[in-house]
């Protein structure tokens, strides 16, 4: 990413002059406060918006010269987790899960395989026949981990994935991508979570008002909750 | 997708469909007319033979004239009592005078032609008049262009009309299904394979109702123009075969690519992300 800038229409300044590089492999901590531009950021990085000037390469892919019909195909490189889980109810851990391999359109005795795996991996291989509803926030936030790494994205991105979650359910959900990170994915997450950033002493980038004001290798939190 | 929705874009092609085939009608029965337009020209009474043999040849020689036909008293008169059908024995109180004048038909190969042919005519001597109707073939040429514009306009409405209510119906399965599409984009389904399912079913939709218009459409133009021959023979409607094959075609065509397009429509605001 090198000096992105992203302006709305409607005039406010969301990401100024941002520069950043990540490495492959890194877990990184995206934190500010609300409003500084984290989730800006996050956009930018799977072309949800294109930035409003500047360059940003994303798992070798220019983002910025990117034809509309090659974003899937970016995106298929990226896991996305969400502060709202985002699961289907209607459809079982399983099924949500594996969708993530047919809309892709992935052979089916693969997806039965990478399926048990990845449930197997976030601890959910005996919840794989229950619906969304039937799980707690943690669980459904695993569900929505192992949707996201089922097609084996190079990069996780969470936006605020623990937002929801009490503080020791959240470090559930973190160790499951510390053991993703070490597997050799990277890890972009946002996050407002004070204790699990000062814990995992991994690298820090904070946003305010749409400038990186720290970026730290070894990093804590560095806010007043 | 419910019959409802099914029923009701039956029902705007169905609307569609009669339009069609009544603007098809009314251009056909205009086209017709205008070829049948002759011009018949009345001879004095006490000419010759001679006399009259002459201005038909005249008559053949002026340009655009394709047919002259010498029509003589008597048949004229067998002609009239023809057309008169059951009530013929009207005329047995005339006894045998014959009021009916020699004439000669006239056919020309333009429907303009009409009007210079029978002016030049009627100036010949030996020639009473020289009729053709004119004031019906002068509103015959406007009423025509007339139908086929409006008929065209009407059509393109109703197939809005029709694009409309399909676009609609599938929003509704769209605005269903947003929170999957959202997440189809996230993991990276290309466009084609979110948008395909919902094209098959605006597809399916638009067949289905045009499959229900044609079928409804094609009995009663069927029934109609039975009627029309045993009651009404004169009226040229287009002949059933097959012209209700090509409506038929047209229609389901029609139905089927408003269906994708109503679909493609509604999708679009929800493939934003």
């Amino acid at each position: 990413m090198n000096e992105v800038s992203k302006v709305y229409s409607n005039g406010s300044v969301a990401l100024a002059d941002v520069t950043v590089e990540i490495d492959k492999g890194d877990f990184i901590f995206v934190v500010g406060p609300s409003g500084a531009g984290k989730s800006t950021f996050i956009k930018l990085i799977l072309r949800e918006e294109l930035p409003s000037s500047g360059q940003l390469v994303v798992n070798g892919r220019n983002v910025v010269d990117m034809a509309d019909k090659e974003v899937p195909y970016l995106r298929r490189g990226l896991g996305i987790i969400f502060q709202d889980y985002r699961l289907l109810p209607n459809k079982t851990v399983y099924d949500n899960v594996a969708f993530a391999m047919q809309v892709i359109e992935a052979p089916r005795r693969e997806m039965l395989k990478r399926v048990n795996n990845v449930l197997e991996l976030v601890g959910l291989r005996d919840k794989a026949r229950t619906y969304p509803t039937e799980l707690s926030g943690g669980e459904q936030q695993r569900v929505a981990i192992a949707r996201a790494i089922v097609n084996k994205p190079a990069i996780v991105i969470a936006d605020e994935p623990t937002g929801n979650l009490d503080p020791e359910t959240s470090w559930g959900i973190v160790k499951v991508f510390d053991t993703i990170n070490k597997a050799g994915t990277t890890i972009v997450m946002a996050t407002h979570d004070k204790t699990v950033v000062d814990v995992m002493k991994k690298r820090v980038i904070a946003i305010e008002k749409g400038r990186i004001v720290r970026d730290e290798l070894k990093g804590v939190y560095g806010y007043e909750d | 997708m419910s019959i409802a929705s099914v029923s009701t874009v039956a029902l705007s092609l169905l609307i569609l469909g009669i339009f069609l085939v009544m603007v098809l009608n009314l251009n056909h029965m205009v086209s017709t007319l205008e070829t049948q337009v002759q011009i018949s020209v009345y001879m004095e009474d006490g000419l010759t033979d001679r006399d009259m043999r002459e201005i038909g040849t005249r008559i053949t020689k002026l340009s655009g004239v394709t047919e002259v036909m010498f029509i003589d008293k008597k048949q004229a008169m067998d002609k009239f009592k023809e057309r008169l059908g059951e009530q013929q024995g009207l005329l047995t109180a005339l006894g045998e005078t014959n009021p009916l004048p020699n004439s000669f038909e006239v056919k020309v190969d333009k429907p303009e032609l009409v009007k210079p042919v029978a002016q030049a005519v009627s100036q010949f001597s030996g020639v009473e008049t020289a009729k053709y109707g004119q004031e019906v073939i002068e509103q015959l040429f406007s009423l025509t262009k007339m139908i086929r514009i409006l008929g065209l306009i009407l059509i393109v409405f109703l197939a809005l009309a029709a694009l409309f209510i399909i676009a609609n119906t599938i929003r509704i399965t769209v605005f269903a299904r947003r929170k999957e599409i959202g997440i189809m984009k996230y993991v990276g389904a290309t466009d084609w394979f979110i948008r395909l399912p919902f094209m098959i079913e605006g597809m399916i939709l638009g067949f289905g109702g045009a499959l229900c218009a044609v079928l409804i459409l094609r009995q009663t133009y069927s029934e109609i123009t039975e009627k029309v021959y045993e009651s009404l023979a004169f009226l040229p409607l287009i002949p059933k075969d097959p012209f209700l094959t090509q409506i038929s075609i047209v229609l389901l065509v029609v139905g089927t690519a408003i269906g994708a397009l109503g679909s493609t429509i509604s999708l679009r605001r929800f493939m934003k992300v």
